[in-house]
């Protein structure tokens, strides 16, 4: 049986899920979901394959609930265009029109949106602006690097100017300078009115950018509310740092003297640091990057600690 | 509130076919498909340094060749767009927007069809000019052109419902067409091939211009209803 919801819940609301459910196949996406979304900028944390993008790709129209409902500004965004044209979608996948330039690819994403004709050069130059990727609009996306993908990827999702934006792990990948540029961009975007949904496995991330998270895991919502208290527990655990660089050594160098470094790794072309603060890791690297002219072409956390701090919700029957 | 109306499905259509053909023109498929459809030109030229007389019997080989690119050239275009549009998930991009899923179809479809169309036809021209020094029959012209677009059609319904290797399946399954197409059973009613060839007057059966017509209609019908419907329920 469908839930049937409250028409003016679904209205008032711009997300509502209720007792939403996705399957793939045997494969459980989210199983049982109920979760109310107001406005302002949420991060939904969890582990990969948490359901995190599935759930971003229902409220984005991509996928259909195996059970329950979803609405989003009180419709359903699978059957409905009208409410589509009010989400900016940009996804976690980079494949896209490789073959266009970044100008020419959000131009024609705007295009779709429904910006119209005489409009779309221009939004498309104001949003790639926004994203500091004015100086490679003419580049073909093809020789792009993975930040400049997802910077890319952010202008496909503004330039039309939506209410609701759904980023699905924006950060990944990205190097510590654009990581600020785009955190900056995401919360300018939350102060001026538009709702955001910003996927990450990485807490650090998301605490970057909002204080008010839903974690999801095994499909299922932990915990909902304030990231501090979540906090908390990550802290307790090393945190890791992957920095596909040049030269690895010289961040290692200038890490290896700090209190906070647990251990330093090396995997080719790569360092991985090992942290009990990630945020002054953070800092220091981007420091390091800076004063030691360091090229960096990926920067990620993979961090099966938030995994064990998820088990350990898990097993303390979780805050439900 | 944002600002845009939901655009209409005309200009939808415009631009995903505009798109399409740009990221056409800059890949290599383009030119591998003029290499195909020079082909009959090639034979027609091997014919004529043999032979003086280009003959009916060749007009009629020139033609079998044409119809075999009807089993390649919609799979490299369309069935290699349409497939390899759902299965790299750059599909998410265009369903998270207010626009019909058909009109995706329909974009490259407006996009591509007409090169298919063109090069198939092409590539006759051209061959029959190679060969005898005069254009071929007009039905010839229109058979093909119509068998190019029911092809296209058939193809890209293919595509949307398997779109995992695309192009190599929709190849294989106008292969299958042209096999039940040559088999003396009614069963090649069913084949676009044996219609095409039918309309252009090549087929050893009497021609039923309405016939080949209806049926062309139905089987290119039939393909785009259920690739329609698959790609409204498509799921990425």
């Amino acid at each position: 049986m469908t839930p049937s919801l409250s028409p003016a819940v679904a209205s008032s609301s711009v997300v509502v899920a209720d007792r939403c459910s996705k399957w793939y196949g045997q494969v459980l996406g989210v199983s049982d979901v109920s979760w109310k979304l107001s406005g302002g900028i949420i991060g939904l944390l969890g582990p990969n394959g948490a359901g995190k993008s599935t759930l971003i790709k229902m409220m984005a129209g991509l996928l259909l609930p195996s059970r329950g409902a979803l609405t989003v500004y009180g419709e359903n965004p699978f059957h409905d265009p009208g409410v589509r044209r009010r989400i900016g979608y940009a996804p976690e996948h980079e494949q896209t029109w490789d073959e266009l330039s970044a100008l020419e690819l959000v131009t024609a994403m705007a295009r779709l949106a429904g910006v119209p004709a005489e409009r779309a050069d221009k939004a498309a130059r104001d949003a790639l602006e926004q994203v500091g990727m004015v100086p490679a609009m003419h580049r073909r996306v093809r020789g792009f690097s993975k930040g400049m993908r997802q910077r890319t990827k952010l202008a496909t999702a503004i330039a039309h100017d939506p209410d609701f934006l759904l980023l699905d792990e924006p950060l990944t990948g990205v190097d510590p300078m654009a990581r600020i540029d785009i955190v900056e961009r995401i919360k300018q975007l939350g102060a001026a009115g538009k709702t955001v949904v910003v996927s990450s496995h990485v807490l650090y991330e998301i605490e970057a950018l909002t204080s008010d998270i839903l974690v999801i895991y095994r499909g299922q919502v932990l915990a909902e509310g304030n990231v501090y208290e979540i906090r908390t527990l990550i802290d307790r655990h090393p945190h890791r740092i992957r920095v596909e660089c040049d030269r690895p050594h010289a961040i290692a160098s200038a890490l290896a003297a700090e209190d906070h470094v647990v251990r330093i790794s090396f995997e080719r072309g790569a360092v991985v640091v090992e942290t009990r603060d990630p945020d002054r890791c953070y800092d220091q690297i981007a420091a390091a990057v800076l004063s030691a002219a360091v090229a960096v072409t990926a920067l990620s956390s993979p961090d099966n600690n938030l995994g064990a701090v998820f088990e350990y919700l898990t097993g303390d029957g979780g805050r439900r | 509130m944002t600002r845009y109306e939901v655009p209409s499905t005309a200009a939808m259509i415009r631009t995903l076919a505009g798109v399409t053909l740009k990221r056409l023109g800059r890949g290599k498929a383009l030119w591998i498909g003029v290499m195909f459809a020079a082909l009959p030109v090639v034979y027609a030229g091997g014919i004529r340094a043999r032979s003086a007389r280009f003959s009916t019997e060749h007009l009629s080989h020139l033609f079998q060749l044409s119809t075999l690119l009807l089993a390649v050239l919609p799979a490299m275009f369309v069935g290699a767009s349409v497939g390899e549009e759902i299965e790299d998930r750059t599909s998410t991009y265009l369903w998270s927007r207010p626009i019909a899923r058909w009109a995706v179809l329909a974009g490259k479809l407006v996009a591509l069809t007409p090169i298919v169309v063109a090069l198939s036809v092409g590539g006759w021209l051209a061959g029959t000019w190679a060969g005898s020094e005069a254009a071929p029959p007009l039905a010839s012209i229109l058979g093909l052109a119509a068998g190019a677009i029911a092809s296209s059609l058939v193809v890209a319904g293919i595509a949307v419902l398997v779109p995992k290797h695309g192009m190599a399946l929709t190849i294989g399954y106008m292969l299958v067409d042209l096999f039940v197409g040559a088999m003396p059973f009614s069963l090649q009613q069913l084949s676009v091939t044996y219609q095409t060839a039918t309309l252009a007057g090549f087929s050893t059966d009497p021609p039923s211009t309405v016939t080949s017509v209806i049926a062309l209609v139905a089987i290119s019908g039939v393909w785009t209803a259920i690739g329609v419907t698959r790609i409204r329920r498509l799921e990425v």
